[in-house]
């Protein structure tokens, strides 16, 4: 029921993060050393409350997360820089969060059996916030939103992988690794380049640096959707990775139909970037508060960004054509509303709401209230001007799918 | 005194049309248009005119409702209840925002799209959640009325709402400001501001 890492069994038992670290350390690729204990030991703790009586020594502080066979993103508990003598009681911790009332929830929401457990990665240590040279990040080979074939993501100097992740804290693009830590941005750049090669998709990693040194913690394979998936799956054709009926395959009647939704035109003035919340694509001038959204209403469409939202916010909701938060995930209220309320919204954007300055500041730049941007709750675009929409039928890679889909079927 | 419940009301539901307020409140219109008039006259409420428009708080009537909510709550010797139920609160709480989302949008195929409603049987699994939840918020609304009997009306709104969306008016789970999640939100605020936690 223990298994140091590399352990070459199968998802089911070890589930699927370390599954994915057997892959990093078999490409030679960084990873803390530890060990996996199975979903086999799971159910026996739920069954008996019994853990497995040996346990590898440690020789310091581990990290102790879960790690299912199928994906439960937040859902259960993960316990960081344990001491040695504590391990166990992590464990029985990461292991009972599998009956949670959320875990539960959201397993009859996508159907995956109860019985299943979860695996537990036991990994030494590794410190993003020991010195100038550490920090955590997240990188996907390719960008996710458009699929185009440049890496992206977003780093935290001198903080751990968990400020990354909360959203607790205000991120760097990952390219910023370049000029700061050039060698840990060149380790990773090529790690992701051979991980697409061996999985024949693109990936997304998470990572930690330690003084200088690069460790990988995570890889998924894949996980794009909608149009960044046509992209990717065509451009790995013409680069020789994948043919064309892998490339028909692994794309979904769901990514087809979700290209259909019209959405921000590319070639633009982007002001930010976060999570795209409610679907759909509105224009209209900026307004700082709930109030200013009600009275400028009156004169035109209008965008609502705020740091967040609550039910005092809700006349300036009902306002807006849309709506941009800072703070916040999909399921906060601004989301949950603007979706009740068939309005686009993009949360987590990276930019703040200055209420003294009645402006909006990103990337170094400051914008007024009155302003004219648009957003994409797909792809989380907010952008200056009112760009406009691109329909299906002009995207070149999505044509030539279909194509070879059409071909697939004579 | 419900003068106090008819601004405090107003702080946690945020701006409202009149109806609305006397809902929240569980009061008369005519009586909480009377009261409403009272503080208007104070300059703790205002009303915007026009198609988004109602009765809201000013700064000084957001002030007001701390200082008489903070009295309110001490008079009672109720602040450390109300703490702890607010503790058990922000336990259930990301469950409530899961289950919201989960109502608004839907992951096929590895896609998340808006739930068109079409699959009965999801939603079925939604709803069963949501009353899952709802047993289990039970007690903490116990706690908190217990504790300050203002805090009743919340099971009753959130109970009247489960059973509306369980009768097939769906749009009282999540999508209509009296939903079980409009409810809850307001419960939400109504915990920051009885005990004074900046959101």
């Amino acid at each position: 029921m223990i298994h140091d890492l590399p352990a070459d069994l199968p998802a089911d038992l070890i589930g699927a993060k370390a599954h994915g670290l057997n892959e990093l350390m078999r490409l030679g690729l960084p990873v803390p050393p530890g060990f996996v204990i199975s979903t086999a030991a799971c159910r026996a703790f739920l069954r008996d409350g019994r853990l497995p009586d040996e346990l590898p020594p440690q020789a310091g502080r581990v990290s102790v997360r879960s790690g299912a066979a199928v994906s439960m993103p937040g859902m259960m508990d993960t316990v960081l820089d344990v001491e040695p003598d504590q391990v166990r009681s992590a464990i029985a911790a990461v292991f009972s969060s599998w009956n949670s009332p959320r875990a539960v929830t959201y397993r009859e929401l996508h159907a995956i059996p109860h019985d299943l457990g979860t695996a537990v990665i036991v990994q030494a240590m590794v410190y993003g916030d020991r010195d100038q040279h550490s920090g955590s990040g997240v990188a996907f080979s390719r960008d996710p939103s458009t699929g185009a074939p440049v890496v992206f993501g977003e780093v935290l100097f001198g903080r751990r992988g968990i400020d990354v992740v909360s959203g607790s804290h205000a991120t760097r693009p990952v390219t910023d690794l370049a000029e700061r830590e050039p060698a840990v941005w060149a380790a990773l750049e090529s790690a992701l380049g051979r991980l697409e090669r061996h999985y024949r998709d693109v990936c997304q990693v998470e990572f930690t640096f330690e003084s200088g040194r690069l460790w990988f913690l995570q890889v998924r394979p894949g996980g794009l959707v909608g149009r960044a998936a046509i992209r990717v799956a065509v451009d790995l054709v013409d680069e020789g990775l994948i043919d064309r009926g892998t490339a028909v395959q692994r794309v979904s009647a769901g990514d087809v139909r979700a290209a259909r939704t019209p959405r921000l035109r590319t070639d633009v003035d982007l002001l930010a970037r976060g999570q795209g919340a409610s679907p759909g694509v509105a224009a209209g001038r900026i307004a700082v508060t709930a109030d200013q959204a009600v009275r400028m209403a009156a004169d035109g469409p209008v965008v609502l960004v705020r740091p967040h939202t609550s039910p005092l916010d809700m006349h300036g909701l009902a306002a807006a054509a849309g709506v941009v938060t800072s703070l916040g995930g999909p399921a906060s209220h601004a989301a949950v509303v603007a979706r009740a309320m068939g309005k686009p919204a993009v949360v987590a954007a990276p930019l703040t709401v200055d209420l003294q300055a009645d402006c909006v500041r990103a990337n170094d730049r400051s914008v007024p209230e009155g302003t004219l941007i648009a957003v994409d709750g797909t792809g989380g675009e907010v952008v200056l001007g009112d760009p406009g929409t691109t329909t299906a039928a002009e995207d070149p890679h999505l044509s030539r799918l279909l194509a070879w889909m059409n071909a697939d079927l004579r | 005194m419900s003068e106090n419940l008819v601004l405090h009301t107003l702080r946690c539901i945020g701006f409202a049309d009149l109806g609305r307020v006397a809902e929240a409140c569980g009061l008369e219109e005519s009586d909480v248009e009377s009261h409403l008039i009272d503080l208007a006259v104070d300059g703790f409420v205002t009303r915007q005119r026009g198609e988004f428009g109602g009765w809201g708080l000013t700064e000084p009537g957001k002030d007001e409702d701390a200082r008489r909510t903070a009295g309110e709550l001490d008079e009672a010797g109720a602040r450390s209840a109300v703490a702890g139920a607010y503790q058990q609160f922000r336990e259930l709480n990301p469950e409530l925002l899961d289950l919201s989302t989960a109502w608004h949008m839907r992951t096929v195929d590895g896609v998340a799209r808006v739930n068109d409603h079409a699959d009965s049987a999801y939603d079925a699994r939604v709803v069963a959640r949501f009353g899952d939840l709802d047993r289990r918020a039970e007690p903490v609304c116990a706690d908190l009325a217990a504790a300050l009997p203002r805090f009743r009306r919340y099971r009753v709104r959130l109970a009247a709402a489960l059973d509306r969306a369980r009768g097939g008016d769906l749009k009282f789970l999540a999508d209509d400001m009296n939903s079980y999640h409009g409810v809850w939100f307001q419960l939400h605020e109504d915990l920051l501001a009885t005990l004074g936690i900046p959101r």
